[in-house]
């Protein structure tokens, strides 16, 4: 299991920090080049919207953890910002029509929930808890340990796809 | 890996390509040379991606912002494409307002 404790503001603020953590927990789970592209842009967006939307540009907390579970890897983004259900934004306004004719953005958390094949939120002592899951493909589960923590959460498909 | 970028205008063609990653830290790079590219008011704008590793949603919204700087009579050419970045693209039908190709025209 690996932790990683982020402050910072402003849009990108966590941009770089996870590419390398996820970089990292990718390694541990051997997971395959396509896998560990999904998990990050997925963190990515995630944390990218809790920076411009939850914390609105200015200053604050994320915490990030990650691991291997068999055949399931994991990220839990832990956030301080108002409370946010990723599963209840609906991105259908936005993808009835024309991509380049609707709204510049909205895509973010939608192309995270659908990279993903698990997504769990929720919101406890003032903490927003979104977690992250990825299916190992069947070629990527003889790398990586299997005695990670298990987290109390089971995967459960993401409410955005 | 930051973004490395080289435009070229040529006979109403403007060719930019892109290498390394497109983020909400280098969105902004590409913005600016989308303005550049449009003050030339090309019929064309190619973006060369052979080279390029991640785009993320900020990536994206370049592509709307492109097409809403060039106007609706300029082709929007991806070229050589990677599957990972072909299929974030794909998955929020941008396709549909871009052209993917394997290659240049020649």
């Amino acid at each position: 299991m690996m932790d990683r404790r982020l402050r910072a503001s402003g849009p990108g603020a966590f941009t770089r920090d996870i590419a390398n953590l996820v970089a990292d927990l990718a390694r541990e789970a051997g997971l395959a080049e396509h896998d560990a592209y999904r998990l990050r842009l997925a963190a990515d967006e995630i944390t990218t919207n809790i920076a411009m939307h939850g914390y609105r540009g200015r200053c604050g907390m994320v915490e990030i953890s990650g691991g291997v579970e068999d055949d399931w890897v994991w990220l839990l983004v832990v956030d301080e910002a108002p409370p946010f259900d990723p599963t209840h934004w609906s991105p259908s306004p936005r993808r009835a029509g024309d991509p380049v004719d609707g709204p510049v953005g909205g895509h973010g958390l939608f192309l995270a929930l659908r990279s993903l094949d698990g997504f769990t939120y929720e919101y406890v002592a003032g903490r927003n808890r979104n977690m992250l899951w990825l299916r190992r493909s069947t070629a990527d589960r003889s790398v990586g340990p299997r005695d990670s923590p298990v987290p109390n959460m089971g995967p459960a498909r993401g409410g955005g796809g | 890996m930051s973004l490395h970028t080289r435009m070229v205008n040529e006979d109403g063609v403007v060719t930019i390509r892109l290498a390394g990653e497109v983020d909400s830290r280098s969105a902004h790079r590409l913005n600016e040379l989308i303005i550049e590219a449009a003050a030339a008011s090309p019929s064309r704008l190619v973006l060369l991606t052979e080279e390029l590793t991640y785009l993320s949603s900020a990536g994206l919204r370049c592509l709307v912002f492109a097409h809403q700087k060039m106007g609706p009579g300029v082709e929007i050419v991806l070229v050589g494409t990677r599957p990972d970045v072909a299929e974030t693209i794909r998955m929020t039908g941008f396709d549909r307002s871009v052209i993917m190709q394997d290659a240049v025209d020649q």
